[in-house]
């Protein structure tokens, strides 16, 4: 599991709460949009991944946001450990992610204990 | 008359070549393309200055064939990498000045590793090259030793300095890290030729039936079971076959004194290697040659765990397993089809089951695997050395 305090304030309104284009999920509180880079992730090459979040209804950002991945189906994760970095308010970029087998792997972001999952099949 | 008789052989001939070419669905073709085209495009390492110069290649196979690098004067690296062999040893754990606790790897397609030696213990093929020379059991010798031999020794000074653009420096260390780039250079040219795998592969991939129906049925029906139910293509994935990582495969990990760490010691070597890619030896310290070293993390579930070999040339490679435990590929396909989930860690993968092989399909898929192999040796013979000093 990857971690970062990000301890970002988060004031604007629900109308603020606007993400760049890329994969999006939401939970009660919070909505985020991701998006790796290179936009295919292939097994076996490293890929970054481009976080933003906001707070859907005016609160502030949580102050834990952790990313993580797993292949379900296998039972395990991967074996590096990517950082993340507050780039700016509610931005976040991670590096050091490597998916090292073909299969069904599945994002895993924790927003202040909400949890929000997205799958992808790596070829 | 002719013409009709030309039709109808032709009709048979067609009607033979389908008949010996398996249908495979999508799903499975899929997966059988991932695994060409071969060979497999390669760029010099960013983290070895003098990856893919030929003057670095020409000092790295000097070196490569160098028995002072041991002080006993009786171990090469081609003491175990042997090139007739397949550039390994076929015995079931090396033997340098005594023998070690595992098999020794091929050399072929060495260059396409993102870690190197059965546990990983090398973020690059430069690190990994300069292991068995200081390993008191192989080589035995020492950074000191080996630095003074380059500087002292006219031919091999003189390498050096066709290889980097200078003589070998007074810095023993910078000198075993040359050692090492230059025999990483060479290493890299080791590459395996075309197998009748990829011949089908790529009929495969151009819808070439003909092509295809020269595959044998045997192998086809192996391939079929190792991109499927098998699930061995999970990690013996893409152009090498492996995806050069690390699994626990159930082998027992005693060995004598105690046991092999494998991965764990790996990491654990890596990390405390000063010749690791974080330090001050990687001449791409700003790319991203080290973002695998910075990020790889360890944990305990890597005890017990070893590479995934690469699959080309495998049947020229026996025995087989980081112990060599098992003699033949036939033995190996055995293991699979019984493994006891019972031995593999506790907190292991799921991956592996007990395949439950009939003696037809084991016999198939030993004959997939025999078909990664090349017919004959596309290396090209070694050249005779020149001198360095002309």
């Amino acid at each position: 599991m990857i971690a970062a305090a990000v301890g970002v304030a988060f004031a604007g309104s629900a109308q603020a709460c606007e993400l760049p284009a890329g994969t999006r999920l939401e939970s009660q509180r919070y909505a985020l949009s991701y998006r790796t880079i290179p936009p295919r992730i292939a097994v076996g090459e490293q890929f970054v991944v481009e976080l933003a979040a906001c707070a859907k209804t005016g609160s502030a950002l949580p102050g834990r946001l952790t990313l993580d991945a797993q292949m379900p189906e296998h039972r395990h994760g991967m074996n590096y450990r990517p950082n993340l970095k507050t780039t700016a308010s509610g931005r976040y970029r991670s590096e050091g992610w490597l998916f090292h087998m073909p299969g069904r792997w599945e994002f895993i972001f924790d927003l202040g204990g909400e949890r929000l999952t997205h799958s992808v099949r790596v070829e | 008359m002719k013409v009709f008789i030309f039709f109808i052989l032709t009709l048979l001939v067609s009607a033979g070549a389908q008949a010996q070419s398996l249908d495979f669905t999508a799903t499975e073709t899929r997966a059988i393309l991932r695994h060409g085209p071969w060979p497999a495009p390669w760029s010099p390492d960013p983290s070895n200055r003098v990856s893919a110069h030929p003057a670095a290649i020409d000092f790295g196979e000097h070196l490569f064939f160098e028995p002072r690098l041991s002080p006993s004067g009786k171990v090469l690296c081609a003491t175990c990498h042997v090139p007739f062999r397949g550039w390994q040893d076929a015995r079931a754990r090396a033997f340098g000045l005594v023998e070690v606790d595992r098999n020794t790897q091929s050399l072929l397609n060495v260059r396409y590793n993102r870690w190197f030696g059965w546990d990983g213990a090398g973020d690059s093929l430069w690190a990994q090259s300069v292991r068995p020379i200081l390993d008191a059991r192989e080589m035995g010798g020492s950074q000191a030793e080996a630095a003074a031999l380059v500087r002292g020794d006219p031919e091999l000074s003189c390498g050096y300095a066709k290889a980097f653009g200078a003589p070998p420096p007074a810095d023993d260390a910078r000198v075993l890290a040359g050692i090492g780039k230059a025999l990483a250079a060479f290493q890299e040219t080791i590459v395996s030729g075309r197998t009748p795998f990829d011949e089908f592969r790529d009929a495969l991939a151009n819808g070439d039936r003909g092509g295809m129906s020269r595959y044998p049925p045997a192998a086809q029906r192996g391939l079929r079971i190792f991109v499927g139910r098998g699930n061995c293509s999970s990690c013996h994935f893409g152009p090498g076959f492996s995806n050069g990582e690390f699994h626990d495969t159930g082998l027992p990990f005693f060995i004598r004194g105690g046991a092999d760490p494998g991965r764990h010691g790996g990491i654990k070597k890596m990390q405390s290697n000063p010749l690791n890619l974080l330090g001050p030896h990687n001449d791409d310290r700003e790319g991203a040659s080290a973002t695998k070293t910075r990020h790889v993390v360890l944990e305990h579930r890597n005890f017990g765990e070893f590479k995934v070999p690469g699959l080309r040339n495998v049947a020229q490679s026996a025995p087989y397993m980081h112990n060599g435990s098992l003699a033949t590929l036939a033995d190996v396909v055995e293991h699979y089809s019984t493994i006891n989930p019972d031995r593999l860690h506790s907190d292991g993968e799921s991956l592996l089951k007990p395949l439950r092989l009939s003696r037809e399909e084991s016999a198939d898929l030993v004959a997939f695997l025999e078909s990664l192999t090349e017919r004959a040796s596309t290396q090209q013979p070694r050249r005779p050395s020149t001198p360095c000093r002309r």
